[in-house]
Parts: C-alpha cells; structure tokens; sequence
C-alpha cells in the first residue's frame, strides 16, 4: 500500500543478535517445513532469510513412520512424518553444498535415539564449513524414543543439552516442546546445561479419529499439530520462557503473516521461525519480512530491535485504539 | 526427479459445470502454468483464502490448453475442500501452485497398443494422455488405443460425447450393470487382453488404490511397462513436508522400511516401484452431507 509506506530513506534496520549469533533479519525457516532449502528454490532466495533451519537430521538415515502419516484439521493440520531424514553423512554430502552456496544462513537441526547419539551428531557438525549453529530437537512427538522423552524433563533435557555443549562451540538452539506443565522449567534447565537459545514451540500432541473406518486417521495414532490453531498456544509459551530466561527465545507456531511473527517479537522473541505457513503458500518467509519492513516503516521505527520486547502488560480500559489496520502493514 | 521451474498463479474460473453425479468439470485461466504443464502433472489448488481449510489440494490436469492459456480440472466431491470449490463461480481467484510430478512418459515407439485404465474420478489424469496419444496414434490400426473405464454405476461415468473424436477404442464397466460390462473394470481388462491375445506397449492406469493394486500385480506377472497415477493426501506438493509417503523397496535391501513421496517421487510410478502388500485399502469416503 504506497500511502502507507510512511518515510523514505534508509530502510529499517532488521537484524538481529542472538547471543553468538547474528542474523540479518529474525525471520527464519522452521525445521521440516522447508526441506534442504532447494525445493522452494523457484520462490524464495533462501540466503534472503534471517536463517533457515534444516531438517531434522540423525546420525544414520531415517525411513519415516508409515503412511497416512497427515491430516488436516481446522486451522491446522497434524503430522506424524516419523524424523525421515538423509542421514547426517548424506546431508553434509547432498544437501549442505547447495544451502552453502547460495550463502544461506545454516542453522542444523539435530535429532538422536539416545543421549550419546546428540553428542556425536554435535562433534561432527562442529567447525563443518557453511554450519552456523545447531538446533537440538528435545521435542518430536512422533517418534518412539528420544524426542519429546528428552523435552519434557528438566533433568533429561539438561542432559542432552550439557551432551552437546560439550561437543560442539557452535552457538546452540534448543527447541523446546509444549507439552509440559511448566515450560519455563525446562527452558531453565536448558539454559543452566549451556544453551545459547531457546526455540518454542514444537508442534502440540494430537489426534484425529475417523467415525467410517473407526480407525486412527494417522497411522502413528497420535501426531503433532501445527498451523494457526497453535499460535495462541504458542505466544503464552513463548511469553512464559522470555520471563523464565534471559537468553535470546525464538519464537514459532503457527506465523503465517508478518501481524503474526511481529506478535512473538512483541513478546520479546528475539527472531521467528515460520513453519506450516510454507507449504500454502511457498513465499511465505518473504512475505513475513516484507511485511515486518513495512511494519516499521508505518511506525516510523529505525530498527526491530526497538520493537522487540517493547509488549506494555497493563491492561486499560478501554482498550488503546489502533492507529491503523495492521492489515495494511502486515 | 524434474527440474522445471514451479510457479504460483492467481487462476480465474472461466467455467464450471457438473458432468456426472458429484463430478465436475473446472475450466480455469492460467497462462504461466497451462503454457508448461505435461499430462499426468498435477498442481497444488489453494481452495480458498484463510485458514479454513488451511491446506492446498492436489488435483491432475485433466486437459491442457497452452494456446488459450486454460487448464481444466475434473474432481468429484468427496470433503469440505471439494464441496468448496464445487460452488465456485466464474470470475472466482483461485491460486495455483505448479506444475508438480514427474507426469506419464511416452510409449515406446513400435510397441504393441497402449492401454489405459480408469477407474471412477481416475479417468481425470488419463484424459489429457488420451488426446495426445491419440493424435499419435492416428492412422494406426483399428483397436491400438484402448480405454477400460468403470465405476460402480453409470450416473459416475463420464457421458460418452466426451470421448469422441478421440481415436480410442473404449470398454465400459459398472460394477451394477448399469452400463456396460458387469463387474470391475480390471476384470473386463483383464478377460480383453487374454480374449484378444494382447500384448500392450504400455499401460497407463488411475484409479482407486483397490484397483491400482490389482493393475500393479497383474502387470508384474506377466512383464507389461505399466505407469501408475498415485494419489496422496499431501501438505507441500514440493517435497518438503515428507506427508505423502508410499511404502517402497529398499535400495539395498528391498525388504527394509523405505518410502517413497507422491508429490515428488511421482505421482505416475511404475508397478514395481511400490510395495503394495503394505498398503491398506480403506474403505469409501463418507456420505458427502456431512460436509454441506
């Protein structure tokens, strides 16, 4: 919208710090939902994004869980893909080269079975070439072990986190799970283990049942959800792990607009990871930074960072009125 | 796996009628993606804007006008998502995200006649196949080009007018008797081929998975290069979301756990390509009130 692009000059300033790591703007790729980067080639520049956060990739090849492994419920959908991945060995191999040479912010997200499996995928990962730092899943709900086990307690989680801290200097993410009481405990406990990040939320445990066939509609039985039915869930998660801790959080589910990823930072989310928004619309990514750009401009503020964090909790009646239909922005 | 360029497009609906019962026949403008696609691709339908339903469609082309920019679309309503677009009017924006698949590959040349099999909505990928093949085939001999194409009754067949001109030989079933042979469409197939001593150059087939099974294994016994159309409930359509697996054999060891993906992988594949006996066939779709 022409009238409502506010200043000219100097566009907004969007990066961001993120502990060690630095990124040119906060809007990032979620794992799984982008693949290696290549199968959107023909929509999104990926070195264009703050990051983009791979895959998740285990030590040796994964098969997946078997199919009907999706299905789509309102406002959402559930999967149950089961972590099928290439294998570490066939990533670094088929699949880094390309993210490297387009000069993509890497971020890896790493999944193992056991505590030591973590540990090895991090030592292998560390000083790799076009890798900027490493996402640990503690948080898959889809598969027998590891995953959402290691998330949803304090103690274990520290573990892999300490696990990985010790094998790697790379910056680390810890992406966390929803389905725990306190999300804050865990976000702590990983803190205290040594990461440098927090990410949440991962998708939310669910099913869905088919009355016909009187059967389970996923073949895993229970998945997990994503899409904008979570983002609600997803923003008190967020708001609980930001008072919980004082490192960087990122903050994803269910952003399919830049009113949605701006919503989290408002929070004090730090960067944002768009996730099932991608596969309705491929642009998704871009169209969240454009929007953010835009958003700045119309509130004639210099830099994200000034937005950041910058959420007022006193809530007045009546409610502050809105200036302008952040439709218009975002 | 293809190289060619994917595009999102703002389609507009140009027609939209009902050609048989719950099937309809969409016409839509899309220049950038009528101008590329190839029979047997598909392409990503986003049924309307919002969150509801949240996820895009696959839907095959069911024929491809590159010189009036059109694409038409032949589905039958079987969910909310169909039920939507089945009350889309001319004019209506539709966003496209295509083309997707690897689509069918030619029959060899100077091979035995090519044969296609449909069954019910199946017939929709397969058509654009048959328009082409049969200009291929033109001047061939009586009989080369042959259609077996059911469904459980004949109100869900598509009328005959749309096959002519088309220099196919076609055999009608109804699992009913309502037209044509009594009983499936792979049995009239099958009793054809072995009456007349075929031996198909290739056979193409899409249908239910009940059906494409009992096609997969009859062309693994006796040898024929059959080309499967797949479907899958799908999230991306590009390969990303991993949604679409279909159990396959093991590079190594055919016996281990390995999937191959309908939007990417496929959606045509070979009979050999899938491991049918690990696919469960379920049961028909719900009655359609409950979505209206």
């Amino acid at each position: 919208m022409a009238q409502n692009t506010g200043t000219a000059g100097a566009p907004p300033d969007l990066s961001v710090q993120l502990g060690p790591l630095r990124l040119k703007n906060p809007v990032m790729a979620a794992s799984g939902t982008f693949g290696y980067g290549e199968e959107y080639a023909d929509f999104v520049d990926v070195e264009r994004l703050g990051a983009i956060v791979v895959k998740g990739v285990s030590l040796h090849p994964r098969p997946g869980n078997p199919p009907p492994r999706l299905v789509e419920t309102p406002a959402g959908m559930i999967n149950a893909i089961g972590l099928e991945n290439v294998g570490l060995e066939s990533f670094l191999d088929t699949k880094l080269p390309y993210l490297r040479a387009r000069g993509a912010t890497v971020v890896v997200n790493i999944f193992g079975n056991i505590l030591e499996e973590y540990g090895e995928l991090a030592a292998r990962l560390d000083g790799v070439a076009g890798v900027a730092a490493l996402e640990i899943n503690i948080s898959c709900p889809n598969v027998k072990q590891g995953g959402m086990v290691f998330g949803t307690d304090p103690v274990m989680a520290a573990k892999v986190v300490r696990a990985v801290r010790f094998a790697t200097s790379l910056p680390l993410i810890t992406k966390l799970t929803p389905n725990v009481t306190h999300i804050g405990d865990i976000a702590k406990a990983a803190v205290d283990a040594g990461t440098d990040m927090i990410s949440c939320i991962n998708t939310v445990a669910a099913m869905a049942v088919d009355v016909f066939t009187r059967r389970p509609k996923l073949a895993n039985v229970i998945g997990g959800l994503s899409g904008p039915a979570v983002k609600p869930i997803a923003l008190r998660c967020v708001y609980e792990a930001v008072k919980a801790v004082t490192c960087p959080v990122i903050g994803l589910g269910g952003i399919a607009c830049a009113e949605d990823a701006l919503e989290f930072l408002l929070l004090g989310a730090r960067a944002v990871q768009v996730g099932t928004a991608n596969f309705v619309n491929p642009r998704a990514t871009l169209d969240v930074l454009e929007g953010m750009e835009r958003f700045l401009r119309v509130e004639k503020l210099q830099s994200i960072e000034a937005f950041i964090g910058s959420l007022d909790t006193e809530c007045v009646f009546p409610f502050a009125e809105r200036t302008c239909d952040a439709g218009d922005a975002a | 796996m293809t190289s060619m360029p994917k595009f999102t497009e703002d389609a507009r609906v140009i027609d939209q009628r009902a050609v048989a019962f719950e099937t309809h026949l969409l016409r839509l403008r899309s220049p950038r993606i009528a101008g590329c696609a190839r029979a047997g691709q598909f392409a990503m339908l986003q049924v309307r804007d919002g969150p509801d339903p949240l996820l895009r469609r696959p839907f095959s082309f069911h024929r491809i006008h590159p010189d009036d920019e059109t694409i038409e679309i032949l589905y039958r309503v079987v969910g909310r998502g169909t039920w939507l677009l089945s009350h889309c009017a001319p004019g209506t924006r539709l966003n496209l995200l295509g083309p997707l698949g690897n689509g069918f590959d030619p029959p060899p040349e100077a091979s035995g006649p090519a044969v296609l099999i449909a069954g019910g909505i199946g017939i929709a990928p397969l058509f654009e196949l048959i328009v082409r093949l049969g200009r291929a085939f033109e001047g061939g001999p009586k009989g080369s080009l042959r259609l077996f194409y059911g469904a459980r009754t004949a109100a869900e067949l598509l009328p005959p007018g749309f096959f002519e001109g088309l220099g196919a030989t076609i055999h009608w079933s109804t699992d009913d008797g309502s037209f044509g042979y009594e009983g499936r469409v792979t049995e009239l197939f099958q009793d054809t081929m072995e009456q007349e001593g075929l031996r198909p150059g290739a056979v193409y087939s899409c249908g239910p998975l009940a059906m494409q099974v009992h096609v997969a294994r009859w062309a693994l016994a006796c040898g024929a290069p059959a080309q499967l159309s797949l479907e899958s409930l799908m999230a991306c359509g590009v390969g990303a979301c991993l949604g679409c697996a279909l159990p396959a054999p093991g590079a190594d060891d055919p016996a281990s756990d390995h999937y191959v993906h309908v939007c990417k992988d496929g959606p045509i594949f070979t009979a050999g390509s899938i491991q049918w006996h690990k696919i469960q066939v379920r049961r028909a779709h719900p009655p359609i009130f409950l979505y209206s």
